[in-house]
């Protein structure tokens, strides 16, 4: 994953051409265009097409999402500094392993100009993909979508600890838990918080740069609605190509 | 890896900053300041004297306002956050969108991160904290 992450510095626009419909779709469910695809389909960028949207989109296309609410994170990379708050975060409301991760920072350089390069933080984590490839591929359904939330979750009791997911998933967002005997990774802090009442994760809450936007994709109110529905708003997911469905997006500003 | 990690701050915080610093520490650099990683309120903040020396500033552009010649004296302050800086205090004096960039724009330009920090002091491995690697 690493070494793809570098890669999206390279962003040149390939065309939407190879991106599958059924992606499309999502997107324009959702009230985004794709505006191109980057990095050999490892980025995909959107905006808002609201203004197009009743024009265009018939019924089918507003039909709603499956969940709700329809949890999801937009992530505001250009602001991440690394103070690592949200992992510390993370790491003592979930009980995470010092060899473990939830979430974690990845690091690039962009070329700003010529021979000026600028450091940018990158976080990420599970992206609680509508087409989960470690649900798919799971012998026991020890890990599985939650219908309601469409949290991907674990059973933990369930897991044979055979890692057939950890090699499936395109984010690399799982990890082998040693004491539990079986597969951990973010669940949206559902169990420590979500189900308690809060509103946010632990990340998103101890984010002093206010990095990490959670929230309910579903609702028009929402910050994370409004955000990639701006309209003038570059947003993009990563690894689009694997046909995953990611709900953690990204944008800058 | 968390405690080693502490000890390590509380370590470099109590002074020993100039016994190990960062490889590559030139003299000449020293002299005028060198480098300064702070780390409070948030890990960590690199301001390099010699880049700000490059683009023509004397010592008494920011000494003894906005800054105390005493290093550290500012994170001390209780005051050194990004909201004193928008209120032009500490670098938000000149990094306000006019004489320099503004303090709100260009995060990590300043901002190296735990990663930064980590290979400065190579308390870690390449990668800082987690192991999200390959
Ligand atoms: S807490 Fe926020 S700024 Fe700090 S590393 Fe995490 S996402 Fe980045
Ligand atoms: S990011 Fe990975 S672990 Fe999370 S739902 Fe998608 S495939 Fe599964
Ligand atoms: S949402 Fe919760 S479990 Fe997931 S990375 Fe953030 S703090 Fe960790």
């Amino acid at each position: 994953m690493k070494k793809r992450i570098e890669d999206f510095a390279k962003l040149e626009n390939e065309g939407a051409d190879t991106l599958p419909s059924a992606e499309r779709r999502r997107f324009l469910r959702l009230g985004l265009t794709v505006t191109g695809v980057f990095a050999g389909g490892t980025v995909l960028s959107l905006t808002s097409s609201r203004p197009a949207r009743g024009a265009l989109v018939g019924g089918e296309m507003l039909r709603k999402d499956p969940y709700k609410p329809h949890y999801s994170m937009v992530i505001r990379e250009d602001r991440c500094i690394d103070c690592q708050r949200c992992m510390d975060a993370c790491v003592k409301t979930n009980d995470v392993p010092e060899y473990g991760y939830r979430t974690t920072i990845l690091e690039r350089e962009l070329e700003v100009g010529p021979g000026e390069k600028q450091r940018e933080f990158m976080p990420v984590l599970c992206n609680h993909c509508n087409r989960p490839p470690c649900v798919r591929v799971c012998p026991t359904k020890a890990t599985y979508k939650d219908e309601k939330t469409g949290i991907v979750m674990m059973h933990y009791e369930k897991c044979i600890g055979c890692k057939t997911c950890m090699a499936a998933c395109p984010y690399n967002a799982r990890y082998f838990n040693e004491e539990k005997r079986a597969i951990d990774k973010c669940n949206f802090c559902f169990d420590t918080r979500l189900s308690k009442g809060e509103k946010l994760t632990a990340c998103a809450a101890a984010c002093p740069a206010d990095v990490r936007i959670f929230g309910d994709i579903a609702d028009p109110d929402s910050r994370v609605y409004k955000l990639v529905h701006e309209p003038t708003r570059v947003v993009w997911v990563l690894r689009p190509e694997t046909g995953a469905m990611p709900n953690v997006f990204y944008t800058k500003g | 890896m968390k405690k080693v990690l502490c000890i390590g701050v509380a370590a470099l915080v109590a002074g020993l900053v100039l016994h190990f610093g960062p490889a590559g520490f030139a003299e000449e650099e020293q002299e005028h300041g060198g480098d300064i990683i702070f780390t409070k309120p948030v890990k960590a903040v690199l301001f390099s004297h010699q880049t700000h020396i490059d683009q023509g500033l004397e010592c008494d552009s920011c000494h003894d306002d906005p800054f105390e010649m005493a290093a550290g004296t500012a994170e001390e302050n209780g005051d050194f956050t990004m909201e004193a800086l928008y209120q032009g205090k500490y670098c938000g004096t000149c990094h306000d969108g006019e004489t320099a960039f503004a303090s709100n724009t260009r995060c990590a330009v300043c901002h190296i991160g735990v990663k930064g920090y980590n290979r400065l002091y190579k308390l870690s491995g390449e990668e800082g904290e987690g192991g999200h690697g390959e």
